[in-house]
């Protein structure tokens, strides 16, 4: 199979955030590409279609969702596929990713990415509406690991190999979030390495890194700070592992300003050429040890609430 | 219906409960059969952890779009309001955008909340402002389009109003109160009942403003919106106000080229 099944890598971006247009479109910042939230631009127009398409004037973009919903007991609703597809084809998205997960119920929308139980039947349900979800795109579907706080009693396998199941069967990419892998392997103890060894890389087409919140007994995948050491360690293992694949960082809460997030890109980009030069042939393979199971941390931050994607744009009233 | 449907049934019953799940030893039992737990968590505190999400994640968006109506009715009143709303009408669409979409009609339902009709006003304009935020775009009207209606068709003419534009007739002064909040000035005053014709609209420099409307102009621009034609939309405000139908009629030019320059009229459908 191609690498990435054909797709392109873009390098290195950074998620596009509301605090950040007016630095951005006054700026122009040397930026790979940016990574937007799908539902925050589903909408007739206003500020947000405009901040997109000014945005598009200078950068290559990439869709992720958080909507799609794949494993909710009913599919996605028409009337989302069609506003998604719509933004597709302005957006010329070279792929569209969302998450692995249910967001909830006919009758109620949880607005959370919650972990399915990893079983046969799932793998086939998620796997066959997810075929047809990419169809209806008419763009590769990436579909991403989510963190997780809970496990289900009635998982028959672990996450890895019911994320590359689905991967397989339906025919679709991967969106490796690294940070996510580790913040699982913490709350449920498991080696991160065993994750990032046991998926399939070809089918690796981008890479979110994030920062988290440690609560001791768990952590929190907020996207509220730094990239962690341990995350960024993963991360150099997976890119050994996959060669050069689109690298996005993501930060939602407590926002810097810009020129932090470019250079957590930065950091990135640094240790993704490492990667990258230790692969190549000729060059010595690295032996990496296993990371094992994160031990639990006595540096906690404070427990508070988590959003994906980032603040939504609001008014900007002219007092 | 498969295995796993039921069991998300019974998780998002238990996301939505109002109080913590991992309290109750009946609910820990059923926590126990859904989730695996570990030796830092129970399976109920691993439940209760999405739970507790979901009432952050809706409140405090709820929060961000009724700023101002949280602000009148103070944490108190405005958790029971919305702890309430979000129990008789869970969020259903996609986007959290929409989530606030039923809270005006079910503020209005809730008569026990103090300043009722000061609360009502502030939710139908906040509300009115998310609206507004992102409709669909549209280009001001073409003078060369208006000059090229024929007189004889203006009586049938219907005028197009932009989509980003919403009319109130509030009993409140809502529209200066939410702007105090929003500004965070000090000692913010509620104001006792004074009507106001309220347009809340989008200008083309993609900002948000209201304006306070004479009553037989709103009266004109309200008729216009129901898409009636402009002849008979001004024999409504006159019919509402016989006894101002000379001044009616003499400001009746300078109001459409005032809606017309804001941008309030984008077209003409003949």
């Amino acid at each position: 199979m191609t690498p990435r099944l054909g797709l392109p890598d873009l390098g290195v971006g950074v998620g596009l955030r509301v605090p950040h247009y007016r630095h951005i479109l006054d700026t122009r910042p040397a930026v790979d590409f940016f990574e937007v939230i799908s539902e925050n631009f589903m909408l007739p127009g206003g500020k947000p279609r405009y901040h997109l398409s000014a945005v598009r004037e200078t950068y290559r973009v990439v869709q992720h969702g958080v909507s799609l919903g794949i494993g909710n007991p009913t599919a996605p609703a028409d009337d989302y596929l069609r506003s998604l597809r719509e933004l597709v084809r302005e957006t010329k998205t070279p792929w569209v990713s969302d998450h692995l997960c249910w967001t909830g119920v006919p009758g109620v929308n949880l607005h959370d990415l919650l972990p399915l139980p990893y079983t046969d039947e799932v793998v086939e349900k998620v796997s066959e509406r997810a075929k047809r979800v990419q169809d209806t795109l008419g763009v590769r579907l990436l579909l991403e690991n989510t963190s997780s706080y809970m496990t289900h009693t009635s998982s028959t396998m672990p996450e890895w190999e019911f994320v590359s199941a689905i991967a397989e069967a339906a025919d679709i990419g991967l969106l490796f979030d690294v940070n996510n892998v580790y913040v699982s392997a913490y709350n449920h103890g498991f080696d991160p390495s065993e994750y990032v060894r046991n998926v399939p890389h070809e089918r690796i087409v981008q890479i979110h890194l994030a920062g988290h919140d440690n609560l001791g007994k768990y952590i929190i995948d907020t996207h509220g700070g730094h990239v962690v050491d341990p995350v960024w360690e993963l991360y150099r293992e997976t890119i050994e592992l996959t060669g050069a694949v689109s690298t996005l960082i993501e930060w939602d809460d407590r926002i810097p300003d810009f020129p932090v997030l470019a250079a957590e890109a930065e950091r990135a980009r640094r240790i993704r050429d490492e990667a990258l030069t230790a692969r190549a042939p000729g060059s010595p393979r690295p032996s990496r040890p296993r990371m094992g199971v994160p031990v639990p941390s006595a540096r906690v931050t404070e427990r508070r609430g988590w959003a994906q994607g980032g603040p939504r744009e609001h008014d900007g009233d002219a007092p | 219906m498969t295995a796993v449907t039921p069991l998300q049934a019974e998780l998002a019953e238990l996301l939505t409960r109002r109080r913590a799940v991992d309290t109750d030893p009946t609910v820990r039992e059923q926590c126990t059969r859904l989730a695996g737990g570990n030796d830092r968590l129970s399976p109920a505190e691993q439940i209760e952890i999405y739970r507790e999400q979901f009432w952050l994640r809706h409140t405090s968006c709820l929060l961000e779009d009724f700023e101002a109506l949280a602000s009148i009715l103070g944490q108190s009143d405005w958790e029971r309001l919305i702890e309430d709303y979000l129990s008789a009408h869970p969020p259903t669409a996609y986007n959290l955008r929409d989530l606030g979409e039923r809270l005006p009609a079910f503020v209005e339902r809730a008569s026990w909340l103090p300043r009722h009709a000061l609360c009502t006003d502030m939710a139908r304009v906040e509300w009115a402002y998310i609206e507004v935020f992102d409709a669909a775009d549209a280009a001001p009207l073409d003078p060369q389009r208006l000059a090229s209606v024929p007189e004889a068709a203006w009586e049938h003419a219907r005028l197009v109003l932009n989509p980003a534009l919403r009319l109130l007739r509030v009993r409140h002064p809502v529209a200066a109160l939410r702007r105090s909040f929003r500004l965070k000035q000090p000692d913010v005053v509620l104001p006792e009942a004074h009507a106001e014709n309220l347009v809340i609209y989008r200008g083309q420099e993609r900002d948000l403003h209201h304006r306070v409307l004479g009553d037989d102009a709103f009266s004109l621009l309200d008729a216009l919106s129901q898409g009636l034609p402009l002849v008979r939309a001004a024999e409504i405000a006159v019919a509402r106000a016989p006894d101002r139908a000379e001044s009616i009629e003499r400001d009746l030019t300078g109001w459409f080229a005032d809606f017309a320059a804001q941008a309030w009229i984008v077209g003409v459908e003949i």
